[in-house]
């Protein structure tokens, strides 16, 4: 009887263990639909780390991955997938901002946390964590129109028109440039987030405008338009923004080159990633998102290069592959901070 | 004795071979049923109800789009401004729908002025193609630009929602059957139709030789912009769905899709040449793609190899298809 007792009560101890152990253990699914860059696969290899690091918290968080080059529809069924799949949060970098309301209403349905990162959505069923690409955009221009002590031609060159966070970052750098009477932006054109485009539209610029000052360039764009400037030998002529790949982080160091750069971390997916996991715990933010233009949004710092710290960012990617990229993200216990 | 030995296998083989050539989609079908009896495998949810219609639901859009690049095909031509029409119609729909109030009437005037954007789109491809001559990969693509320009004109970046009704209605169910069914089935029997038109006929004939047909006093030019026309409408359903499935405007939703209407045209063992073909291929077709993309997922692919995978599977699937066709022809 006692042997009996003693086996139930071992029964029940395993039990309420297992259960306890299932409560902690989480499955996140990832979606990417643009496997176009390095950018977004370190993105995506941050957030397994991050999906790692869980363990010595006693959480195992299980990350499922869906990264492909996929139009709108194919990326939702990416969520859909996960929806079949099971998963307790589908974490995504997302295709379009607004085609998602529907899928990610049928998500939030079946008791799914959904968090867009990088791009924002208008989905009232999901949140967002990452930068406000606006304000990345207007610390490009802040810093050009410092160098640039307020005054001179400046032109701009920007991805690809009608892309959201183009166009957010296109209002961040107008909207700083216009408390500026003295700065003109004689031209802005579109290269389409691609390097070649950029050198190549840097080339024209130069050549029509022979007395540009400063360059406000985005991404693998700047590479490019630095490219330029340096074979036009106008290097110490002209400010222009950089980028945060190791390849121009390098070329930055070693030429002296007059530029400062805005950050978005390819570790916002891995910040957003534990956001995720503490809100399935139910834990509850001290602030809840509510910023941004859909009012779903928590904004994360956005860390800025330039001469003063640019030895800190060549020390962070110092023997990393040319195309890593500068990093930075929310560790889980800056994230448990931003929670009661 | 020995003749009748041998007559069997022989009259299998013709068997095969006059079914393929009547209905040139069995090897996609095939394809597809082995597909989803390994969706089903892998994740027994993914072939539910719930997950068909999903399925359905995300890829009718693609489906319609690749009926549209069909009709093109057939007569030897190709459309790289399909997926552009897509979002000029999305667009266009939502920012009429929107300024129209966003109720029934709004709807219904907002869908019929999607159809004349995709009409016109069509119509604006078969003259350049046709009427003036210009390499149809060429010009298309550069419609295509035009279009995209067009739709972002309209509606600059995404955003503005579609009319809760609408996308309610497309997402919802009516006597407990999803509304995508419905469609499904309507796109079945509208296909059925065009099917047996003296159109369809006429386009394979332009595809199979233009010259010859031209010679037998077909009016060519005329019959390409019909199929062009034709493709521009099947766009602007194509718009519809994605519209229903997203329930807003977005003037670059429908750029990546043109490629993989292509692709499924192909998958379907429709001729890229022209002459030879069925749009219910390209259906099928369509279908292939999205469960290839959602099995990579549930067989558990690393992520860094899934497009590759993705990449070599669809190819497959196209190598299948061409060595079962042409053992049959044999």
């Amino acid at each position: 009887m006692k042997k009996l007792v003693s086996l139930a009560l071992g029964t029940v101890a395993a039990v309420a263990l297992s259960a306890a152990a299932h409560a902690e253990d989480f499955k996140i699914g990832l979606s990417n639909g643009w496997v176009g860059s390095e950018w977004r696969t370190q993105m995506i290899e941050e957030a397994q780390a991050a999906a790692a690091a869980w363990k010595e918290k006693g959480h195992n968080v299980e990350v499922v991955v869906q990264s492909a080059n996929v139009d709108v529809p194919g990326q939702i069924a990416h969520v859909r997938n996960f929806i079949s799949e099971g998963v307790d949060a589908i974490i995504i970098n997302p295709n379009s901002p607004t085609a998602f309301d529907p899928v990610f209403a049928q998500a939030k349905e079946a008791g799914i946390l959904v968090i867009a990162t990088d791009a924002e959505v208008s989905s009232p069923d999901a949140m967002y964590v990452g930068i406000d690409q606006k304000a990345w955009g207007a610390a490009g221009a802040e810093w050009l129109a410092k160098t640039l002590n307020g005054k001179g031609n400046v032109v701009a060159i920007n991805g690809v028109a009608g892309h959201p966070a183009n166009e957010m970052r296109v209002a961040g750098y107008k909207e700083v440039f216009a408390k500026h009477p003295d700065i003109k932006i004689v031209n802005e054109v579109n290269a389409n987030w691609d390097q070649a485009q950029g050198q190549q539209a840097m080339q024209n610029l130069l050549a029509t405008y022979p007395d540009i000052a400063g360059v406000w360039v985005q991404d693998g764009m700047a590479a490019g338009a630095w490219k330029s400037i340096m074979d036009a030998n106008k290097s110490d002529q002209i400010a222009a923004t950089g980028e945060i790949r190791k390849d121009f982080i390098d070329l930055w160091t070693k030429d002296k080159l007059n530029s400062g750069a805005s950050v978005n971390p390819p570790g916002v997916m891995a910040s957003a990633l534990n956001v995720a996991v503490l809100l399935l715990q139910d834990k509850e933010l001290k602030e809840p998102a509510t910023a941004g233009q859909y009012g779903n949004a928590m904004y994360l710092d956005i860390p800025f290069i330039d001469s003063s710290n640019l030895a800190e960012a060549a020390k962070q990617v110092e023997g990393k592959p040319g195309y890593y990229s500068y990093t930075d993200q929310l560790s889980i216990e800056e994230a448990e901070a931003l929670f009661k | 004795m020995s003749d009748i030995a041998i007559a069997p296998p022989k009259t299998a083989g013709h068997g095969l071979k006059r079914a393929i050539e009547r209905f040139p989609f069995l090897p996609a079908l095939l394809i597809l049923v082995v597909l989803l009896v390994l969706n089903g495998l892998y994740q027994p949810r993914s072939v539910s109800l719930v997950g068909i219609t999903g399925l359905v639901k995300t890829y009718l859009a693609l489906m319609l789009l690749a009926v549209a690049q069909t009709y093109v095909v057939y007569a030897g031509d190709i459309d790289l401004s399909a997926g552009a029409i897509v979002s000029l119609v999305n667009v266009s729909i939502i920012t009429a729908m929107d300024a129209l109030g966003g109720g029934t009437s709004a709807v219904l005037l907002g869908l019929g002025l999607g159809l004349l954007v995709g009409l016109a789109c069509g119509i604006v491809n078969g003259i350049v193609v046709a009427a003036l001559r210009l390499q149809a990969i060429v010009a298309t693509f550069a419609t295509s630009i035009f279009f995209t320009g067009l739709a972002l004109y309209v509606l600059p970046v995404a955003g503005t929602p579609a009319p809760t009704a609408f996308w309610r209605t497309y997402g919802g169910r009516i006597l407990d059957i999803p509304f995508v069914m419905y469609a499904a089935v309507l796109l079945a029997v509208l296909l059925l139709v065009l099917a047996r038109t003296q159109l369809t006929t006429r386009l394979l004939a332009v595809g199979d030789d233009q010259q010859a047909a031209y010679q037998s006093g077909l009016p060519v030019t005329r019959i390409r912009i019909t199929g062009y026309a034709l493709a521009g409408l099947f766009a602007a359903l194509a718009a519809f769905c994605i519209t229903g499935d997203t329930a807003s405007g977005d003037p670059l939703v429908g750029g990546k899709m043109t490629l993989n209407s292509v692709a499924a045209v192909v998958l379907g063992g429709t001729a890229l040449a022209g002459g030879f073909g069925t749009v219910t291929g390209s259906v099928i077709g369509a279908l292939i793609i999205g469960l290839i993309g959602s099995l990579v997922f549930f067989v558990g692919t690393p992520s860094e190899w899934q497009n590759l995978v993705q990449g070599v599977a669809i190819l497959v699937a196209l190598m299948v298809g061409i060595l079962v066709s042409r053992g049959a022809r044999r």
